[in-house]
């Protein structure tokens, strides 16, 4: 039975994938640039919520300090890219370097940290890297702000370019992500958040699995800033602060924090809502609130678990992150 | 000098009584509430609006503070409770959340533009070279009197019973209490602290939709600088970081004011992540 509906999802997937792909390739002959634009937007906030999955999800840690290295994916990669003349694609990938170095000096504390505690040192350093933001005017333009250089691919239209650019690198961060869950180093993760008081005696360091999840997490939120700063074309240190945190946190936890198909339902229903809201400005703060305490609430695992919850009907399953954390139940 | 420190006293006030908030509910619920300055803005608002409708000062006041506290129950029995038994991944994200929704609804009610709200005594006097605003007395004073009548309150028996429910819920619910009651005696309390914290810190200066944000962090910084636990120590981070903020911008420039605070809590929290004021303490494994 078990093997039989795997095997039909398997048939499934081999038809699924193909025609996402192909519609994936040909969207931008299909829609028009505004709507490719939001399409693009889909992918980058999914992108950068795969970081918090990894740090949140699986290893459990309250870390809220993601924005800021989406800032500093913006940027280091534009002022890499504009001002020193680092090729694009190698810029990227030096300031995605540069954050995780940041992630693991943040990650050292937080190692020893846990529960909320770990959410205070994580706002405060974000608040800190906000101010740099203000204060580091070579490389950000200072409060004014700076604008992106755009970049092309092969002479295409921009809307064209970012939403190429974004797409390969959604690919590779999603594949590489998924790749990472299903090894043993994924396992560890998950049981340094499910059980940190064993790890040491099974010879696993909390401690450095920490750190490289923060790391991570911190490489991809840099990886998904660069192509962010393409679309935002201008950025200044208002776009990385606690709205933007908001959003990021209704990504995750309304598509299901520990899946990696919850980032994509989650940023789904960000950027929609925010196109509907658009008008109603105040409204989208307010809906993006009541999403997350409704999601806290009433769907711990996110929409992304309503599927499973329907089959097996054991509603309490252990996927929900919330309901793990101090290792000791309250 | 003597100047800075005391106009660091008086926004110390502020942190400090809005850490007293964040460590009652903390103690008594073993909720971080981030949501607390948002708690304490939407009743002053409140307030400004009794007051342009023509209440007196003295009596719009009594008011918004008891739609605070219904407000604070209210949260606690709608979002917080269900979710208790959950860790602190849940209520922290819970109490953002909140946070968001009473803050929107806020801008959404009010709009943005700054307002004053005037306090009914104003003017200042001089000790030797300083001025001090009655105002300024007033902050302090009604600080140093909360922490005195919460140091007081943890050692009744409502007190004693807040600190059982927080370390176990289950055993002293057998013994008879009612650990739904203290829940929102805790919260009511918190969300009454939060209210008089506000008002008198937009009095101080102006209101507007954006004074909670930064006054939220302040706080945590202010109860992470006396460790969670203590009442007194929470009151004392709060006054130490106004200080240190005030003098930071006056000898270096305003713009160390906000880092100079967060570069504070994360050394202590590297260092000293119980408070300055702790002993140490065992971890059950």
């Amino acid at each position: 039975m078990a093997r039989e509906s795997l095997g039909l999802r398997r048939t499934a997937l081999s038809v699924v994938v193909p025609v996402l792909a192909l519609l994936a390739v040909v969207l931008p002959d299909l829609v028009n640039p505004y709507r490719l634009f939001l399409a693009t937007l889909i992918v980058i906030f999914a992108v950068a919520g795969t970081g918090l999955v990894v740090i949140m999800g699986w290893t459990g840690q309250i870390a809220l300090a993601h924005v800021s290295f989406l800032g500093i994916g913006v940027y280091v990669t534009n002022w890499l890219f504009s001002d020193v003349g680092v090729p694009w694609p190698i810029a990227l990938v030096l300031a995605a370097f540069l954050a995780s170095f940041i992630g693991i000096l943040i990650g050292f504390p937080a190692a020893r940290l846990r529960g909320f505690y770990l959410a205070i040192a994580t706002l405060a350093f974000a608040e800190l890297i906000s101010r740099l933001f203000v204060e580091v005017d070579v490389v950000t333009g200072g409060i004014a702000g700076k604008s992106i250089e755009t970049v092309r691919l092969f002479g295409m239209s921009s809307a064209r370019s970012h939403w190429y650019m974004s797409l390969i690198v959604a690919v590779l961060v999603f594949a590489g992500v998924h790749r990472l869950g299903g090894t043993a180093f994924g396992r560890c993760l998950r049981t340094v958040r499910d059980a940190e008081v064993a790890t040491g005696s099974l010879g696993i360091s909390s401690t450095n699995y920490k750190l490289f999840a923060f790391a991570l997490s911190a490489f991809i939120a840099a990886i998904a800033g660069g192509l962010f700063g393409q679309l935002l074309s201008y950025a200044s240190p208002d776009n990385f602060h606690t709205a933007l945190l908001i959003q990021f946190l209704v990504v995750v936890f309304v598509g299901g924090v520990t899946r990696l198909s919850g980032t994509v339902v989650g940023a789904i229903f960000v950027i929609v809502s925010r196109e509907l809201l658009q008008d109603v400005g105040d409204w989208q703060r307010w809906v993006f609130g009541i999403s997350l305490v409704l999601a806290v609430r009433f769907l711990p695992g996110g929409l992304t678990s309503i599927g499973g919850r329907l089959r097996s009907r054991r509603s309490s399953s252990g996927e929900a992150i919330t309901s793990f954390g101090e290792g000791v139940p309250a | 000098m003597l100047q800075q420190v005391i106009a660091g006293l008086q926004s110390g006030s502020t942190y400090a009584m809005l850490a007293l908030a964040v460590v009652l509910i903390l103690k008594a619920t073993d909720v971080p509430n981030f949501a607390t300055a948002d708690m304490g803005l939407f009743p002053v608002f409140v307030i400004w609006q009794l007051i342009e409708r023509g209440l007196s000062y003295w009596l719009a006041v009594p008011l918004g503070i008891v739609f605070g506290v219904v407000l604070g129950l209210v949260i606690e029995r709608l979002v917080i409770r269900p979710i208790l038994s959950e860790s602190h991944f849940a209520s922290v994200l819970m109490t953002i959340g909140v946070s968001v929704v009473l803050g929107s609804a806020l801008q959404l009610i009010w709009g943005s533009e700054p307002r004053r709200l005037d306090a009914p005594i104003s003017g200042n006097f001089k000790i030797g070279d300083v001025f001090i605003t009655y105002d300024q007395v007033l902050i302090i004073g009604l600080g140093l009197a909360f922490m005195f009548g919460l140091r007081y309150f943890f050692t009744t028996p409502w007190g004693i019973r807040m600190q059982a429910v927080a370390e176990d819920r289950v055993t002293p619910r057998l013994l008879g209490v009612r650990v739904g009651r203290v829940f929102s005696v805790s919260w009511g309390l918190a969300a009454a602290i939060s209210t008089v914290a506000l008002l008198l810190h937009t009095q101080a200066s102006v209101l507007t939709d954006a004074a909670a944000g930064p006054l939220i962090l302040k706080a945590f910084v202010a109860a992470t600088m006396g460790g969670f636990g203590s009442v007194t120590g929470a009151f004392l981070g709060g006054l130490a970081l106004g200080v240190i903020e005030n003098l930071s911008g006056f000898y270096i420039n305003t713009g160390s004011r906000a880092a100079v605070a967060m570069i504070f809590v994360v050394i202590i929290l590297m260092a000293k992540p119980d408070g300055l004021f702790s002993k140490a303490r065992p971890r059950e494994v």
